[in-house]
């Protein structure tokens, strides 16, 4: 275990010193905390994303007034719902549109439970998608990229791809060629996404991926996109890709 | 939301020295920020944790607004007898929370 640990550390201290591109496979943005992180992240007992978690298996056996609990349909969530958060995001059949986690779950509240939708990055949204999401750790990312996901695929990657804002960067340009790198405090990952919902610590909270995207947004002082987005969603879904067989570690700790 | 976790060992022998581990569910609103209207949001933290265990207060924290939101905290006591932890916390505005964690002593 401290071999398989060790040695992302040491590439790193390799990539530090040399300034070299990252050359190697997309790796998770655990890879990136420091040791003491990882550990807090790991416990239970003292990573307060779990209260998200906690909150999410309350409201998912929760009778609403309208209609059936989640567990109505969902019966033995453990089982049925485990590996879901691997397969999003995913294109709706029924409207063509493409849904990820958090969409879904909105989609099931309005259209089944009959109730008004929560909101994106209400706390009660987060709590659900932090605990469907949690239902998948370990498993490896699998999304859909083929058939009617492919154009959805090709904008995200545009999108990655695509200069933009006052300092005129693309994602790539951090999140391919200079990670391992430090960014201020930081050190650059590649983007995997796979924690989320993630407490980080910079938030004091859970937030979304999509928090995180317009955090990022912010940063290279370029459009900030709404949460649930069009052009988010796509981006989701090519971060989703490029994470492909990487374990879902919702909720993690991010700094 | 208030909410906490707490972490005992499962099992403890008598006179052993345990990890009673303390994570709670907090804003810790330090208070001061602009509520959009004019006036500012009261301060609204959790100024103090006790824990009570075989009828004496075996720990107590005082808080202020420089803890960080959703606190951990960790503390060693000895093992005397089988019974309850009683966890309380005073929040600004009166408002108290109790939680209480079963320690076995065998």
């Amino acid at each position: 275990m401290t071999g398989a640990l060790r040695l992302p550390a040491l590439l790193l201290a390799l990539l530090a010193l040399t300034g070299l591109a990252w050359a190697g496979d997309v790796v998770s943005g655990s890879t990136f905390l420091s040791p003491e992180l990882r550990r807090q992240q790991d416990d239970p007992s003292r990573n307060p994303a779990w209260f998200w978690v906690d909150q999410g298996t309350e409201l998912f056996v929760r009778k609403p007034a309208g209609g059936e609990a989640c567990l109505g349909c969902h019966g033995d969530p453990v089982a049925t719902l485990r590996g879901a958060a691997t397969r999003y995001p995913q294109v709706d059949a029924a409207s063509s549109k493409l849904l990820n986690l958090e969409g879904r779950i909105e989609q099931c509240r309005v259209e089944r439970q009959h109730e008004p939708a929560f909101g994106y990055e209400s706390p009660e949204l987060l709590a659900l998608t932090a605990y469907v999401a949690s239902l998948s750790r370990g498993l490896p990312m699998s999304v859909r990229t083929d058939g009617p996901a492919r154009p959805f695929y090709d904008a995200g990657k545009a999108f990655f791809e695509r200069r933009q804002g006052q300092l005129n960067l693309s994602c790539q340009q951090c999140h391919d060629g200079l990670v391992g790198q430090k960014l201020r405090g930081d050190t650059i990952s590649n983007g995997a996404g796979t924690g989320y919902p993630a407490y980080r610590l910079e938030w004091n909270t859970v937030g979304s991926l999509h928090r995180r995207l317009r955090a990022c947004a912010l940063g290279v002082r370029a459009t900030q996109f709404d949460y649930g987005s069009p052009e988010y969603l796509a981006l989701e879904l090519y971060l989703a890709a490029r994470a492909k067989g990487l374990p879902v570690e919702t909720p993690a700790l991010r700094r | 939301m208030f909410n906490a976790r707490i972490t005992l060992p499962p099992q403890a022998k008598p006179g052993e020295i345990v990890e009673i581990k303390v994570l709670v569910r907090h804003p810790m609103d330090r208070g001061g920020q602009s509520d959009g209207r004019g006036g500012t949001v009261p301060r609204k933290i959790l100024n103090r944790m006790t824990a009570t265990y075989a009828g004496a207060e075996i720990f107590r924290i005082d808080m202020n607004t420089g803890v960080a939101a959703n606190p951990f905290v960790s503390f060693m006591t000895r093992a005397i007898e089988t019974g309850d932890i009683l966890f309380e916390w005073r929040e600004d505005g009166g408002a108290t929370y109790t939680r209480t964690a079963r320690l076995t002593v065998a």
